[in-house]
C-alpha cells in the first residue's frame, strides 16, 4: 500500500527537525482559473486514491508545499472564496457523523498518555467538518451535526461556538468574521511525536478522506519531541480562539531589561531631612544603593539606549527624576508578611457613568473618563489644580527667576478638579504623561486626543482610528503613546506627528488594552481572540504571542524590571507569563468576576488585581520566582511547569459595591485604588 | 430579566427568542422595545431601497434580488465594518518600513504642525466692524454717538502716515463732535520735527452725495504745528470720513497695531 502513505512521505522524507507539518497545497497567485482547475483535479486524484499521479501533477504544475504558518498566510477576498471553494465536495455528510464519532471512539481507546493530546484536535475538526457541510448546503444534516456534538467541545470554547451556529446557510458565511478568521489561518495545536505518529497511522488505516483533507488543510500541528502533555498543561495554554501559540512565533530575541539611566549628579547635599543629619557627609560618595547599582552594570538584556528614539533629559526631567529617587529610598518593603496599605478612592454619584480611571505616576493626579464623553481630573494631594496664566501676563514675569514654573500658574484659578470636554463619544481611557504636563484619551468616536494640563485645554486631535478605541497609553519617557482599537490594529504615535508611525496589525479582533514596556522598546497589546502579543517598535514585529486566556483580555501589566507580564480578563483568570520564553509562568485563580485592572508593586514582589467581583486581590509574585524551575527545557511544552498553587494569593479584600477599574502603586509601595461606586435603588431599605 | 411575557405581541416574543439564541440572557425589559424599533426602521428601509431598485428594473414585482440589493447598499453605506485582515498587513507592512522619525533637540513643546492642532483661536473680535456700522447708519441720519477709543502708548506700524513716526508712538481717538453729526476720527501724533503732513496719510474725503442723502458739511481740519521742541503740541488731523473703507483703513490699521499682519481681516478691502 505504498500509494496510501504519500501524503506523508513528504513529512517522514524532511530532515530530523523537531517541527513538522503535515504538507499544504500553497498555489502561487498566477492564473485564479487555471489554479482553480488544477485544484480541481488534484481533489478528484485526492479522492480516487490516485495518489501517485496526484504527486506528478504537482510536480509538473509546480505547485509547492510550502510550511506556511497561520499568522502569516494572508488572503484576499479571492483567496478566502477559493479557500471556500476548496471545500466542495460531493461526499455525504451523512458520512460526516461517522467519522466524527469514529474518530471520537478511536481516540477514546488511546492510552491514557495519548488521550487528552488528541481530543485537542476533535474541535478543530468538528468546526470545519460543520462548515463544510453548511458550504455544501446540507443545513439540515449540519445543524443536526452540530446539536449533537458542540455540548461536549471544551466550556471555553461555547462561546465561538454560539457565534458560529447563526452561520447555517453558504450566504452567512461570508459575512462573518469568526468565520474567516478560521477559513484565513490555521489551527494551531502542539503535539508530541508519539500521539502523532498515532494520528498518523489511524487516519492512513481508515482511509477517511475528507478527514485527511480537513486535517491537512485547517490544522497546523507543531509536533515536538518529547512526554506528552497532561490535560492541566493543556489547558493552560489553550482557548485562543485559533489554538495555541507555536513555538516559532516565541523564537525572537526581546531585549526584555530596562534602559540605562543616565548618571545624574545628585545633589543630596540639599537633602532637608534632620534625622539623617548625621548622613550628610556619608552621601556625597555613590551612593551603594540595589536601585542605582542595577542600572549601572551594562544589563545584556536591555536595549541600547537609542534603539528607538527618545527624547532627551531636560532639567524638569532631572529634577523630577531625583524627586522619585529619593521617594524611592523610603519605599516600603512590601510581601506576603507585609501586605501594602491600601486606600481606596471612590467614585460617588457619577451619573454619568465612570469609564476609565488613572492615576499619574507620582500619585498626585487622577482622571477619570466618563461616558458622557468628559475627562475629569482631581487633585488627590493638598495643591490644588492652576491653569497657566493668559498670554499677556506671562510677558511680565521674570523667566530667568527660579521659581518661574510657580509663577506661570495663575492662583486666581485654583480648583480641585479641572473638567475637560471635547470627545463625542464616552471616553474609554484616559492616561498621563509621566511629567504630568499631557493628558491622553480615546474614545468611542474614533479620535485620540491630547490635553494640555498646563493650559487645561485640548491641544491635538489625532485620527486615525476609523472606529472606537479601547485603549491608549503614554510611553514611559513620553513623546510616543499607542493606541488600540475595534479596527483591530495598535497605532504609535508621536506628540508631533498628525499621522501614526506605526501601525501594528496581526490579531483577529478587536483589541482591549495595551501596554508599554519599561524601556518603552516593546508594547503589548491584549484582545478579544484571547491572545496577547507583544511587538517591536522599531519594526512592527510581532516578537512574542502569549495564549491560554479563555476570554477575552481586559487588562495587562509589566512587571518593573521588564522581565514579565501579567493579564487578566473576562475569565478572571491573572496569568504570569515569562517574556524571555514566550512561556506561562503561573496561573492565579481567585476572581469570580472580569477583571480589570493589574498593578505590580513598586519592587515587583506582589501584583495586585482587581475588577467587577468588586474586591483587590492581592498575589505573591516572589513566590512564582522561587518556584521556577530554572533547568526545564522551555522548548519542549511538557516539560515547562505551570504554577498553579493556591498558595499564591496574599490576600483579598471586598468593596462594598465598587468594581476596582484603577489599581496603582505610589513610589512608596502605598497601594491606592480607585473605581466608581454602583449603588443602586434597589439595595436601599426604604423600597416598598 | 426574564424573556417577554406570554401576553406580549408576536414579534416581541420573536425578538426575546432571537437574544436568546444569540446568548444574551440577561437584558433589560426596554432592550426589546429599543431592538423592534431598530428592527422596523431597518426592515422599512430596506424594503423602500429594493422598490426603488425593482422600478428600475422595470419589474412588476419586489424578488430575492432587489432585497439583496438594497441590504448590500445599505451595509456599505451604515454599517462598516473595520478593513479586512490582509489590507490591514499590508498597510502596516508599508507603514512599517520607514524609520523611525527622530526628536528635535531643545524643542518645549513637541506638536504637529498648527494646521492639525486646536489651537487657533476660533474667534475674531469685530469692535471695529461696530464703528463702521454706526458710522453707516450717521450717514443716513442715525443721531449722533460718541465714541472713543483710545489707544495710548502703542506703537503704529511702520507703514502708517507714511512711516517716520518718532518714538512713543501717534494716539488715535475717534471723537464725535457734537453738532456736527458725523464722527471725526482724530489722530494725534508726538512732533516728529518732520513735515510728516505734507503727505497726507491715504484718507481722501469726497463728498459722495450719493452715499449720504443728508450732504453734511465736512471739514478736513489739519492742524501742522511745526514747532520743533519735543514737547510740543501735538498733530492733529481732522477730518469726517465719509465711506466707510477710510474709516476701517485708519481704524483697522490703529486699532490693532499688535495684530499679524498675516491675519487678513476680510472687512478691509484694501
Amino acid at each position: 500500500m505504498a500509494g496510501n502513505e504519500v501524503p506523508f512521505s513528504d513529512s517522514l522524507k524532511t530532515q530530523a527537525n523537531m517541527q513538522q507539518s503535515l504538507p499544504f497545497q500553497n498555489v502561487p497567485k498566477a492564473d485564479v482559473s487555471d489554479k482553480q482547475t488544477l485544484l480541481a483535479v488534484l481533489q478528484f486524484l485526492k479522492k480516487n486514491n490516485l495518489k501517485g499521479t496526484e504527486e506528478l501533477l504537482k510536480r509538473e504544475a509546480s505547485i509547492k508545499d510550502d510550511d506556511v504558518r497561520p499568522q502569516t498566510s494572508s488572503q484576499s477576498e479571492t483567496d478566502v472564496s477559493h479557500a471556500l471553494a476548496a471545500y466542495k465536495s460531493a461526499d455525504d455528510p451523512s458520512l460526516f457523523t461517522d467519522y466524527y464519532t469514529d474518530l471520537k471512539t478511536f481516540i477514546e481507546s488511546c492510552l491514557d498518555a495519548h488521550k487528552v493530546e488528541l481530543s485537542v484536535i476533535l474541535y478543530p475538526v468538528f468546526i470545519h467538518m460543520y462548515l463544510e457541510m453548511v458550504y455544501n448546503e446540507h443545513e439540515s444534516y449540519a445543524i443536526l451535526f452540530f446539536r449533537r456534538f458542540s455540548k461536549e467541545q471544551e466550556d471555553f470554547y461555547q462561546e465561538d461556538l454560539q457565534k458560529l451556529a447563526t452561520v447555517t446557510k453558504k450566504e452567512h458565511m461570508k459575512g462573518n468574521e469568526l468565520m474567516e478568521s478560521f477559513k484565513a489561518s490555521k489551527f494551531v495545536i502542539k503535539m508530541s511525536r508519539d500521539s502523532y505518529n498515532h494520528l498518523k497511522r489511524y487516519l492512513q488505516e481508515n482511509k477517511m478522506k475528507p478527514l485527511l483533507n480537513i486535517i491537512q488543510e485547517h490544522l497546523f500541528i507543531d509536533v515536538f519531541d518529547g512526554v506528552p502533555r497532561t490535560k492541566q498543561q493543556i489547558d493552560a495554554t489553550s482557548g485562543a480562539l485559533l489554538g495555541e501559540s507555536e513555538r516559532d512565533a516565541n523564537k525572537v530575541k526581546v531585549f526584555y531589561g530596562l534602559l540605562k539611566e543616565p548618571d545624574i549628579n545628585m545633589p543630596l547635599e540639599e537633602e532637608d531631612e534632620p534625622p539623617e543629619g548625621e548622613d550628610k557627609p556619608k552621601k556625597k560618595k555613590p551612593k551603594k544603593d540595589p536601585l542605582m547599582m542595577k542600572k549601572s552594570k551594562n544589563d545584556p538584556h536591555a536595549p541600547a539606549f537609542n534603539r528607538i528614539p527618545l527624547p532627551e533629559m531636560k532639567d524638569q526631567d532631572k529634577m523630577e527624576k531625583i524627586t522619585a529617587y529619593r521617594e524611592a529610598l523610603k519605599r516600603v518593603k512590601v510581601g506576603r508578611d507585609n501586605p501594602p496599605t491600601i486606600c481606596f478612592y471612590t467614585v460617588l454619584n457619577s451619573y454619568q457613568g465612570v469609564t476609565s480611571i488613572d492615576m499619574s505616576e507620582d500619585s498626585s493626579l487622577l482622571c477619570a473618563g466618563f461616558a458622557d464623553s468628559t475627562i475629569r481630573v482631581f487633585t488627590t494631594s493638598s495643591h490644588k489644580l492652576r491653569s497657566m496664566k493668559t498670554a499677556a501676563e506671562l510677558d511680565n514675569i521674570d523667566r530667568d527667576a527660579d521659581d518661574v514654573l510657580e509663577r506661570m500658574m495663575d492662583d486666581r484659578s485654583a480648583t480641585d478638579s479641572k473638567l475637560l470636554t471635547g470627545h463625542s463619544g464616552p471616553v474609554y481611557a484616559a492616561r498621563f504623561s509621566r511629567d504630568r504636563k499631557y493628558l491622553v484619551s480615546c474614545s468611542e468616536d474614533g479620535t485620540v486626543r491630547l490635553w494640555s494640563l498646563l493650559t487645561w485645554t485640548n491641544l491635538v486631535c489625532y485620527k486615525g482610528h476609523n472606529h472606537p478605541v479601547w485603549d491608549v497609553e503614554f510611553s514611559p519617557y513620553g513623546h510616543y503613546f499607542v493606541s488600540v482599537g475595534h479596527d483591530r490594529t495598535a497605532r504609535l504615535w508621536a506628540t508631533d506627528h498628525h499621522v501614526p508611525i506605526r501601525i501594528f496589525s496581526g490579531h483577529l479582533s478587536d483589541m482591549d488594552c495595551v501596554k508599554f514596556h519599561p524601556n518603552s522598546n516593546y508594547i503589548a497589546t491584549g484582545s478579544n481572540d484571547r491572545f496577547i502579543r507583544l511587538w517591536d517598535i522599531l519594526n512592527g514585529n510581532c516578537v512574542r504571542l502569549f495564549s491560554g486566556h479563555k476570554g477575552s483580555v481586559q487588562a495587562l501589566c509589566f512587571s518593573p524590571d521588564g522581565r514579565f507580564l501579567a493579564s487578566s480578563g473576562v475569565d478572571s483568570v491573572v496569568l504570569l507569563w515569562d517574556i524571555a520564553t514566550g512561556g506561562l509562568m503561573a496561573q492565579m485563580k481567585g476572581h469570580t468576576d472580569t477583571v480589570y485592572s493589574l498593578c505590580f508593586s513598586r519592587d515587583g514582589g506582589v501584583l495586585a488585581s482587581g475588577g467587577l467581583d468588586n474586591s483587590v486581590k492581592l498575589w505573591d509574585v516572589i513566590k512564582v520566582l522561587q518556584e521556577v524551575d530554572t533547568d526545564a527545557d522551555t522548548s519542549i511544552p511538557s516539560s515547562v511547569h505551570v504554577n498553579d498553587s493556591t498558595g499564591l494569593l496574599i490576600g483579598s479584600w471586598a468593596t462594598k459595591a465598587t468594581p476596582v477599574l484603577c489599581i496603582h502603586f505610589t513610589r512608596k509601595n502605598l497601594m491606592i485604588a480607585s473605581g466608581p461606586a454602583a449603588l443602586t435603588e434597589e439595595k436601599s431599605p426604604h423600597k416598598t | 430579566m426574564a424573556s417577554p411575557v406570554k401576553s406580549s405581541p408576536r414579534d416581541a416574543q420573536v425578538m426575546g427568542a432571537i437574544l436568546k439564541e444569540m446568548g444574551v440572557t440577561e437584558y433589560e425589559p426596554r432592550v426589546v422595545n429599543v431592538m423592534l424599533e431598530f428592527v422596523y426602521r431597518y426592515v422599512t428601509d430596506v424594503l423602500e431601497d429594493a422598490k426603488v431598485y425593482c422600478n428600475h428594473a422595470n419589474k412588476k414585482s419586489l424578488d430575492a434580488e432587489d432585497i439583496k440589493l438594497a441590504v448590500q447598499c445599505r451595509m456599505d453605506h451604515s454599517f462598516t465594518s473595520p478593513p479586512p485582515r490582509d489590507l490591514l498587513m499590508e498597510i502596516s507592512k508599508h507603514k512599517n518600513s520607514q524609520v523611525m522619525p527622530l526628536i528635535k533637540p531643545y524643542t518645549g513643546l513637541r506638536l504637529p504642525p498648527d494646521r492639525y492642532c486646536l489651537s487657533a483661536p476660533n474667534y475674531r473680535m469685530s469692535s471695529h466692524k461696530a464703528v463702521k456700522k454706526h458710522q453707516a447708519r450717521i450717514q443716513i441720519g442715525l443721531p449722533q454717538f460718541q465714541q472713543r477709543i483710545n489707544l495710548s502708548q502703542m506703537s503704529m506700524t511702520p507703514g502708517f502716515l507714511a512711516g517716520k513716526l518718532g518714538a512713543g508712538g501717534p494716539h488715535l481717538t475717534v471723537v464725535s463732535k457734537p453738532g456736527m453729526g458725523v464722527p471725526a476720527v482724530t489722530i494725534v501724533t508726538k512732533p516728529s520735527g518732520q513735515q510728516t503732513m505734507t503727505a497726507k496719510p491715504a484718507i481722501r474725503i469726497s463728498t459722495g452725495t450719493s452715499l449720504n442723502s443728508l450732504n453734511q458739511n465736512r471739514t478736513f481740519h489739519q492742524v501742522v504745528s511745526t514747532s520743533s521742541s519735543h514737547a510740543g503740541p501735538q498733530h492733529t488731523i481732522q477730518f469726517q470720513p465719509l465711506q466707510s473703507t477710510t474709516t476701517s483703513l485708519i481704524t483697522n490699521q490703529s486699532m490693532n497695531p499688535l495684530k499679524r499682519k498675516m491675519e487678513d481681516d476680510y472687512d478691509n478691502p484694501s
